[in-house]
């Protein structure tokens, strides 16, 4: 078995309100592995910590607790300047592209910047590079000399995808890259992802709350509820054998674009509970149809379903009582 | 008969630039379609196509440099533009209820959730405060609200997104409306909540008898809860038909498109789909089609005036090359 590219163990995040100085539990012991190439993504409502994951595999946050090895070493205890170094081979795209590029920069200089940081170019190599990187993410080189408040939407995600993979990272996280686009926008960029991951190689952690893109587009699966992962596996697995009964309720509220597809669906009642007040026991004890007294007490441990290589946290599994009626 | 009909909508953003000359946005271009009661009508298209200034357009609630130049919209046999401003005030929230996309922003913040509701019904009727507050006990409850008598009380601040969406339906609801308006009711919703407001909308759609437009870029909702679909491009209506045969037979070349771009169809991997494009210049819009520029199949006959055409039964489409693109798209 070859070693992950990424190992994020019993990852948690847990933030101070400022003034009342509750804690907010955002993300309570995640742990996933990520391989070199693999797309890998990450699923569930708002507030289920899905960004917060994210940002700490880039660590742009620190974790509270929990390890985050990348390539062998651990990068959640490492100081900002030690992190800096790491960036240009952990890269980030966010999801509003209006706001991730600064206006008063032209699109080169955009994309240029962290060449210039992070790699000994001359001027002329650099030029050369960043339009080569521009052909690559499909961006017409005149638009170069452009600042992004003449780019439309579509174009200024490529200048974000294009400036994050400008220095090759082994690691991409883009967090909702497609959800300010339009339809026909996103399979554009949609598109371009996969050819970027066959062209560099590239591992991506993909958050995105589209059931139907992250279907599209990734290998394996993690589905987070109030910052636990209830269910990890290969695409095909989780999204046609869901094992949990959040997978399985949150795969059947998903309205397919095609008016033919039958629909058979568990309405789930209420809203994700807030992570100041976290239930005692299963997070999702407090909305499950299944939810038995002993749910309410512990938390039930993530185990193996056929092979393992799809597992869920649900205490029901073993005894096969774990199917949602639909 | 239709309960809401609009012929040949025409907006235009009017205003000066530097030398003072008059610049005019065409932002709506004779957008026509219909909807009846009991029916859900789904207005989809890209950021700018228009989908909500319809829906402004339609209640009267423009502000200036926009101005409607040209169309009617009758409503149960009323012209509403030859209404007075009075007369429009009293069927606003009364017959025509609308559900905007950002419920928290509509909402008064300083104004208890009951209260609000109350002020919406009274506003309308003679009735007491006694009994609107009853009334709005019970649309409370029936957009299904937990202990509606408690959440009353309840300041916006203390809603949820989701809460906050169906206290505004509940609004909506308060002087019960023949059409209701919901502008991307969902959006920014999680897909569990989405779920249960959606029901609710079409729920009350087939119990009240209410119709109903849903103003969405979400092709999902349309398929699944909309019985029509309207497909709008640059400020016209350039497909219509019902959600099935849309779906089942697009002709419009923007329309293939948009469905194309689905990720159900990506999955299914049987083409590429070519890029989006930029929207067309509302100062400058081509003479015929204005998806000319971002068209694979179009030729001269696209800068000739165009209209609806029939394409099947109850299905239109605004499109000179429909034979070419039918050959031509890629399958």
């Amino acid at each position: 078995m070859t070693e992950p590219l990424l190992r994020a163990d019993k990852l948690t995040k847990h933030f101070v309100t400022p003034r009342t100085g509750q804690t907010v539990r955002a993300v309570n012991g995640v742990s996933f592995e990520m391989f070199a190439g693999q797309t890998v993504g990450m699923v569930g409502e708002s507030g289920s910590g899905k960004s917060t994951v994210g940002r700490m595999v880039v660590r742009l946050l620190k974790p509270t607790q929990g390890s985050v090895t990348f390539r062998g070493r651990d990068i959640a205890p490492l100081r900002d300047r030690a992190v800096r170094a790491l960036r240009s081979d952990l890269q980030m795209v966010f999801q509003d592209p209006w706001s991730a590029l600064n206006p008063r920069m032209r699109v080169k200089r955009i994309i240029q910047e962290p060449l210039l940081l992070h790699s000994k170019l001359s001027d002329s190599e650099r030029s050369d590079r960043v339009e080569e990187i521009a052909r690559s993410v499909r961006l017409n080189t005149d638009l170069l000399t452009r600042f992004p408040g003449e780019l439309s939407g579509g174009q200024l995600q490529r200048v974000c995808i294009a400036r994050a993979i400008a220095t090759s990272p082994g690691l991409i996280v883009l967090d909702e890259p497609t959800s300010s686009l339009d339809l026909s926008v996103r399979a554009g960029i949609l598109d371009l992802l996969q050819e970027l991951r066959e062209e560099t190689g590239a591992a991506m952690l993909f958050i995105s709350h589209d059931l139907g893109t992250v279907r599209l587009v990734s290998d394996h699966i993690l589905v987070l509820y109030l910052g636990h992962i209830v269910e990890s596996g290969p695409m095909a697995k989780v999204f046609d054998e869901p094992a949990h009964p959040y997978t399985q309720t949150l795969l059947s509220a998903h309205l397919p674009a095609d008016p033919r597809t039958q629909l058979h669906r568990h309405l789930l009642e209420g809203e994700i509970p807030s992570p100041i007040d976290m239930p005692p026991g299963c997070p999702f004890s407090t909305r499950c149809p299944l939810v038995r007294d002993e749910c309410r007490t512990a938390l039930p441990p993530m185990v193996d379903i056929g092979d393992g290589a799809q597992r869920a946290a649900c205490i029901r599994i073993r005894e096969g009582s774990n199917q949602v009626p639909l | 008969m239709s309960l809401l009909q609009v012929r040949d909508l025409h907006t235009h953003f009017i205003s000066r630039n530097l030398d003072n000359e008059i610049r005019v946005a065409k932002a709506l271009n004779g957008v026509s379609f219909e909807v009846s009661r009991g029916e859900v009508l789904g207005l989809v298209g890209e950021t700018g196509a228009g989908k909500s200034l319809t829906a402004y357009s339609v209640m009267d609630l423009l502000k200036p440099p926009a101005k409607v130049v040209g169309g009617t919209v009758e409503f149960d046999g009323r012209n509403l533009r030859d209404l007075e401003a009075e007369d429009m005030n009293k069927l606003r929230g009364s017959e025509i209820a609308m559900v905007v996309q950002n419920p928290r922003s509509s909402l008064d913040p300083l104004t208890r959730v009951g209260e609000q509701l109350i002020r919406v019904h009274t506003a309308h009727t003679d009735t007491s405060e006694s009994a609107a507050r009853a009334r709005a006990i019970e649309k409370l409850g029936a957009v299904g609200i937990p202990a509606p008598e408690q959440r009353m009380r309840a300041w916006p601040h203390e809603l949820s997104g989701g809460m906050a969406q169906r206290v505004l339906i509940a609004m909506a609801l308060m002087n019960e409306p023949k059409l209701i308006i919901a502008d991307e009711p969902t959006t920014g919703l999680d897909v569990t909540v989405q779920a249960q407001i959606l029901d609710l909308l079409r729920e009350l759609v087939v119990t009240h008898n209410v119709a109903a437009m849903v103003i969405t870029h979400d092709l999902g909702i349309v398929a699944h809860y909309c019985n029509r679909m309207a497909v709008m491009f640059a400020g016209r209506i350039v497909e219509t038909g019902d959600v099935e045969t849309v779906f089942d037979n697009p002709s419009h070349p923007y329309t293939r498109t948009l469905i194309a771009s689905t990720p159900e169809r990506l999955k299914e991997g049987k083409q590429k789909v070519l890029g989006g494009g930029a929207p067309p210049n509302l100062y400058n819009l081509p003479p015929g089609c204005h998806y000319v520029e971002r068209c694979r199949f179009a030729d001269e006959s696209c800068n000739k005036p165009l209209s609806l055409d029939q394409v099947g039964d109850g299905h239109f489409a605004m499109c000179t090359r429909l034979d070419a693109v039918r050959e031509g798209w890629p399958s």
